[in-house]
């Protein structure tokens, strides 16, 4: 795909021109805390940070949504879907969380194709942005991504100091561009020589690692009964955060919500850590401790999601090992897994 | 002064010896600045913990944590007891635990460890973004920190946690050993709570609405609360369902109000709730508010003596009323 170059004086005006035309979404700071949010103005987006705290996923899966109304027994309305409004883009996207998106997209449009999710997706646009200092917790090299990995992006800019490098990526890459065509010229050879060898060295600050997906993959098939499990989940607090800040982690409970006869059915997220997630109406809890619910968190990643999708359930974003309090660390696990 | 932390490491060796003990809890180095909580069983394992400014984490929450299933037929309780380290504000959670009788006195060998504040490692890690391998020493008021090798020297009072910059015990209150010398206390100051309590309640509202909007529900304040052990959890109930599993700001509001009143006179600061956070969310102003209340009407503080009644099972007829409308 062809190559452009955006000069740094004139960004601000590729997110006016996205403000105008589309939902705009991007990354926004507020009390230290990076999330993306809908910007009005192209001053509120971040184009350097390491990365989010919240990942974008609640963009395409919201915490809490509206399935549909209903009255007594009749639904009403119909099955409420996203509402047709402007196309939405989301600028600044890490190649981690970019991937992410593309990994969710086998759970959603698996066998049931999940309307809701599919329609958001195919209205949003997502533009990266190339990582420039990973943090400190990133290991995204081994689960196959990289500071300038692609895969699930429509779009990538990647900041080479007074200009940005932008590789179109998809079509709906291409139709934003050349909605836009006039603020870009085409990059030279040596912008791309210059975008490459740059990948290259961020590449290089990445310092923590796991073993390859594969290994991953086949070494757990083997360790199901392994003490190993209870020692390291001892210090597990069972809260929700690795998971509700994993941009691949897409488990979501559905509940009525009903006042007086009239209510909705709400789907929202929910999280394995929890011990009511596998509470059978009868009391029986297959997963009765966090050793249980530990462990299969951590088998869905990286043996289950790749049995059946050919893809490894994580990207290497580091969240769960950069917030979590009992200081799991998640790659230290996966390490130690390689050990055994 | 002899090191630290050969002092730690010799007194919870002594402790995994005893044949009455299960493990030791206890800090342990991981990756950067990061410090994990750890279950010493050997005396080969007690040679791993550690404890420094880094050491932030309540290992008491670890005591009432565990899911207890069925033991299989045949099978013997394990009555052996945990040791545990604990700082000044950790020893405060074991009294309340065992004023409340969540847990029981002969359970438990306490290890005291004075404590001069945690460090917020936010800030450090914002500073040393790359760090691999840190030790970190206290001396005095400054943090003497060795990253990857190189030598700093750190102001304490810039990277401490707010609330140990405030603290009033950084001396346990409970110990069955005291490893290590006492320190200097601090005065409390409720400074912060007051000028919030002049603002006008839309300021308030604002205020917290703000935070409360962006909270996620993954209940790790409640999780990571020493105090908050319920084995059944209003908010995990579904029938009936005192809150909703909808994250909005009203849901959000109700949620966190209620962890705060639950915790009204048994919050003993230990600040766990707000380190927690991953959203930034000040949970323990709430609780600090609450805890300068309930000083100033009924001067009560929870978390100083084993014997002492809960203040909600206490009534003092010269007990403050001005509160009831």
């Amino acid at each position: 795909m062809t190559a452009f170059s955006l000069p740094r004086n004139e960004a601000d005006d590729f997110l006016v021109a996205l403000i105008e035309k589309q939902s705009l979404f991007a990354p926004v700071e507020k009390d230290s805390i990076i999330s993306y949010q809908l910007v009005a103005n192209p001053g509120d987006a971040l184009w350097n940070f390491s990365n989010s705290t919240v990942p974008p996923k609640g963009i395409l899966f919201p915490q809490t949504e509206t399935l549909f109304k209903f009255t007594g027994s009749e639904v009403s309305g119909g099955i409420e879907l996203p509402p047709q409004e402007k196309e939405t883009v989301i600028f600044g996207i890490r190649p981690c969380d970019g991937r992410a998106f593309k990994i969710v997209d086998h759970i959603f449009g698996w066998d049931y194709q999940d309307p809701y999710y599919l329609e958001r997706r195919a209205r949003t646009v997502l533009v990266g942005l190339s990582c420039y200092e990973p943090a400190s917790n990133c290991f995204c090299t081994s689960l196959n991504g990289g500071p300038s990995s692609k895969e699930g992006l429509d779009m990538l800019l990647t900041d080479l100091g007074d200009r940005y490098y932008l590789e179109v990526l998809t079509d709906k890459g291409g139709k934003l561009l050349n909605k836009n065509r006039k603020l870009f010229a085409l990059a030279l050879d040596s912008d791309t020589k210059e975008k490459n060898s740059l990948s290259k060295k961020v590449e290089s600050k990445l310092k923590r690692k796991v073993m390859s997906c594969d290994e991953l993959q086949k070494k757990m098939g083997d360790l199901k009964e392994h003490k190993f499990w209870e020692e390291t989940s001892l210090r597990c607090l069972g809260c929700g955060i690795c998971t509700y800040l994993c941009p691949t982690c897409h488990c979501f409970d559905m509940q009525d919500e009903v006042t007086d006869g009239k209510g909705r059915r709400v789907r929202m997220w929910d999280s394995c850590m929890f011990r009511e997630y596998t509470l059978h109406a009868s009391g029986e809890n297959p997963r009765p401790t966090r050793v249980e619910r530990f462990k299969n968190r951590l088998y869905h990643k990286y043996k289950y999601y790749p049995d059946s999708f050919k893809i490894t359930a994580c990207v290497g974003c580091g969240r769960c090992t950069r917030y979590c309090p009992a200081n799991l660390d998640l790659i230290d696990i996966l390490t130690e897994i390689g050990k055994i | 002064m002899r090191n630290i932390q050969k002092i730690i490491k010799d007194g919870a060796r002594k402790a995994v010896a005893r044949d009455d003990v299960k493990y030791v809890l206890g800090w342990t180095p991981g990756y950067g600045f990061r410090v994990s909580p750890f279950f010493a069983r050997t005396a080969e394992d007690t040679e791993r913990l550690i404890f420094s400014p880094l050491c932030a984490n309540n290992l008491t929450i670890y005591l009432t944590l565990q899911e207890k299933l069925p033991l299989p037929k045949a099978a013997a309780l394990d009555k052996r007891k945990i040791a545990l380290f604990v700082k000044g504000c950790d020893s405060r959670a074991v009294i309340q635990l065992i004023a409340e009788r969540g847990i029981s006195r002969d359970e438990l060998v306490i290890l005291g460890v004075p404590c001069g504040g945690v460090i917020d490692i936010s800030k450090l890690e914002a500073k040393f973004p790359q760090a691999i391998k840190v030790e970190a020493v206290e001396e005095g008021e400054k943090l003497s920190l060795k990253v990857d090798g190189k030598s700093q020297e750190i102001p304490k009072e810039d990277i401490l946690l707010k609330k140990c910059s405030l603290c009033e015990y950084p001396n346990p209150l409970i110990y069955d050993v005291l490893l290590g010398e006492e320190k200097q206390k601090k005065t409390k100051d409720y400074q912060g709570i007051s000028t919030f309590e002049e603002k006008s309640p839309n300021e308030k509202w604002t205020y917290w609405g703000d935070k409360f909007a962006r909270c996620i529900r993954c209940y790790a304040c409640r999780n990571i609360c020493p105090l908050c052990y319920c084995d059944s959890c209003i908010l995990d109930k579904l029938s009936p369902q005192w809150i909703r599993r909808s994250v909005n700001l009203s849901e959000n509001t109700v949620f966190q109000l209620l962890r705060t009143f639950h915790l009204t006179g048994r919050c003993i600061g230990c600040g766990e709730c707000e380190r927690a956070c991953p959203m930034g969310i000040p949970v323990g102003e709430l609780n600090r508010k609450l805890e300068k209340d309930v000083r100033e009407l009924f001067a009560y503080e929870p978390g100083i003596d084993i014997e002492e009644k809960s203040l909600l099972s206490q009534f003092k007829p010269e007990d403050s009323e001005d509160f009831i409308l």
